[in-house]
């Protein structure tokens, strides 16, 4: 390229070829546009607001049973906003033209998938883990003056988290097999809502569902509630916190293949 | 810097096809270094589609393509680093601004110095006289506009290869010869490969021209070989008088392969086709001028590139392969 010795040309080679560009971008769009503060609202404003509503009932539960409900509202309906910008990240892309645009870039498509992974887990823990969370637990701090130790709680919202990334990684490989919108949010949404009724079906089903890292199954406290409360974890729930965390990883990884393989 | 070889782009029976259809069948091309190479043909004709397996964007069926001597398929990402591309329809992130666009573009090439990134930017801003929307977001942008920044950011890395792909389809007169301008300017840096249905554009400005029709190659070689035409010389002369009796004896001179006559208002139109260009030149007129016929017209047929176009789209020639 003639011109261009002024500039200091990117270094990446191989499969990150174009990664730190993608993610900067990804990042950015969550960031320095509103969506940041968009999303805070939304899940801040609905887990505050509906565990506050709860909180200042005349007949409000007890301050354990609160905490259950937070972790139910935390875990449940952010996973809705999670697939709902996932289906974007490619499917959109694909859709849009914009993805057959960057990938005419030096850019892999490992790199371009990827980008969209860790800059969305990024966009989802801080909008819609910790903002929700710390405004919930602000609420029953001055509700019912409920504190618990601030690194159980941290390690509590990193389950929630966990569940958040199992449709964010599901969302996102659905996104490499269909062009159009309606399978990659109707697909895990279904999973989302329905997952109650698939355990009560078919109990295992309960290792391969994030459902039991959130609600108490039985007499089992969730991962979550246990965090919370300083409590030792259950086996059972380890047990499905690694099947989830690992299902995930391998839904990243077959969308890594499969987006390989995609023509523009 | 790297090396290119004297082809910068060459393609072996490069083929695609789609379930049913096949898009591009057995394509053989070789684009020069520092060539402005006009890739025609109507719709449907392969063009997008050769352009995307050039750039790795989609996989041959059959055969290859390479691109500064590396194949297409495995070193697409070495070779989009030395490429510029314009898509069709360019489509950016709508949230993006012009400006971050082209930052966006630059950083997948140049990781700094940051004032030296700015100022690329600003000069191709300028370049595509988008300056003053420079810091709005591109969901405002008209057609025009998209098509102006597509150009810029195909250029932002200072390719080694161009590719554009209907480069001046949404412009008006004034922006479509500014594209050809800028095309002409790059020529010294770049080879240039570009797609159009717009016939006098690449008559202006391309040294090479391909035609593809039905995902086939069916006319290639430089711009002034495929205007000489497929025809031989023809003469077209215009005369007034007794036509008629001149006729014969123009038919029975040895280096006139064929005459055809028609009436144009008051005048014969003769098209005579020779085998003999030099003969004709020296001969013809004086021939006609010494018989029963007055010559109101008498020229070379000069062909255009539509005409070259139309007869190898609608008479399924091969003309320069």
């Amino acid at each position: 390229m003639s011109g261009n010795e002024a500039f200091e040309l990117v270094s990446e080679r191989g499969w990150s070829r174009g990664w730190s560009n993608m993610l900067r971008s990804g990042l950015a769009r969550w960031f320095n546009t509103r969506t940041w503060w968009v999303q805070c609202l939304i899940w801040g404003g609905l887990v505050g607001g509906l565990v506050a509503a709860v909180a200042l009932a005349p007949d409000s539960p007890p301050a354990l049973d609160l905490l259950m409900l937070f972790t139910v509202f935390a875990g449940l309906f952010p996973a809705v906003g999670v697939v709902i910008i996932m289906q974007d990240a490619l499917v959109g892309e694909k859709r849009e033209g914009t993805a057959a645009w960057v990938l005419s870039k030096p850019v892999t498509r490992f790199a371009f998938v990827l980008s969209k992974v860790v800059a969305n887990s990024v966009g989802v823990i801080a909008t819609m883990v910790i903002v929700p969370g710390l405004v919930g637990y602000a609420v029953m701090y001055f509700t019912k003056h409920f504190t618990v130790n601030p690194l159980s709680f941290l390690l509590a919202l990193g389950v929630i988290f966990i569940s958040h990334f199992y449709f964010l990684s599901l969302t996102l490989m659905l996104g490499t097999f269909f062009n159009s919108r309606g399978p990659v949010i109707g697909i895990p949404l279904a999973i989302l809502f329905l997952q109650q009724n698939l355990i009560g079906m078919l109990p295992a089903l309960r290792f391969v569902l994030p459902w039991t890292l959130i609600f108490p199954l039985g007499n089992n406290s969730s991962p979550v509630t246990s965090l919370m409360l300083g409590m030792p974890v259950q086996s059972e729930n380890l047990t499905t916190l690694a099947i989830i965390a690992a299902e995930s990883i391998i839904f990243v990884l077959v969308a890594l293949w499969r987006f390989n393989r995609e023509e523009f | 810097m790297n090396q290119t070889p004297q082809n910068v782009i060459e393609t072996r029976g490069l083929s695609k096809s789609y379930k049913d259809l096949q898009a591009l069948k057995s394509l053989d091309l070789k684009v020069r270094h520092n060539s402005i190479f006009g890739f025609l043909g109507p719709n449907g004709a392969g063009k997008t589609t050769t352009i995307k397996l050039l750039l790795g964007l989609t996989r041959p069926t059959a055969g290859s393509a390479s691109v500064f001597g590396m194949d297409s398929v495995t070193h697409s990402v070495d070779i989009r680093a030395r490429t510029g591309y314009l898509p069709q329809d360019p489509r950016f992130y709508e949230y993006m601004t012009a400006r971050q666009i082209l930052r966006f573009t630059a950083e997948f090439f140049f990781k700094g110095p940051k004032t030296a990134l700015r100022d690329r930017v600003d000069e191709m801003l300028d370049l595509v006289d988008l300056v003053d929307k420079a810091d709005r977001p591109i969901k405002t942008f008209s057609g025009g506009e998209r098509q102006r920044l597509g150009i810029a950011q195909a250029q932002v890395n200072y390719p080694d290869l161009l590719i554009l792909d209907e480069p001046a389809a949404s412009l008006d007169p004034l922006g479509r010869r500014d594209v050809l301008e800028v095309m002409s300017k790059l020529r010294k840096y770049a080879t240039i490969f570009y797609s159009t249905h717009i016939l006098d554009d690449v008559q202006r400005v391309s040294d090479t021209v391909v035609i593809l029709n039905k995902g086939e190659l069916v006319a290639q070689g430089p711009i002034e070989e495929l205007l000489a035409g497929s025809e031989g010389v023809i003469y077209i002369i215009h005369l007034k008088g007794a036509a008629d009796q001149a006729l014969p004896q123009v038919q029975s001179l040895p280096w006139v392969s064929a005459v055809k006559a028609s009436q144009h208002n008051d005048e014969t139109v003769w098209q005579v086709s020779v085998s003999d260009p030099l003969a004709a030149e020296a001969q013809l007129l004086k021939f006609l001028v010494n018989g029963p016929v007055t010559v109101t017209e008498f020229r070379r047929k000069q062909y255009e590139l539509e005409d070259v176009f139309l007869q190898v789209i609608e008479g399924g020639q091969n003309v320069g392969k």
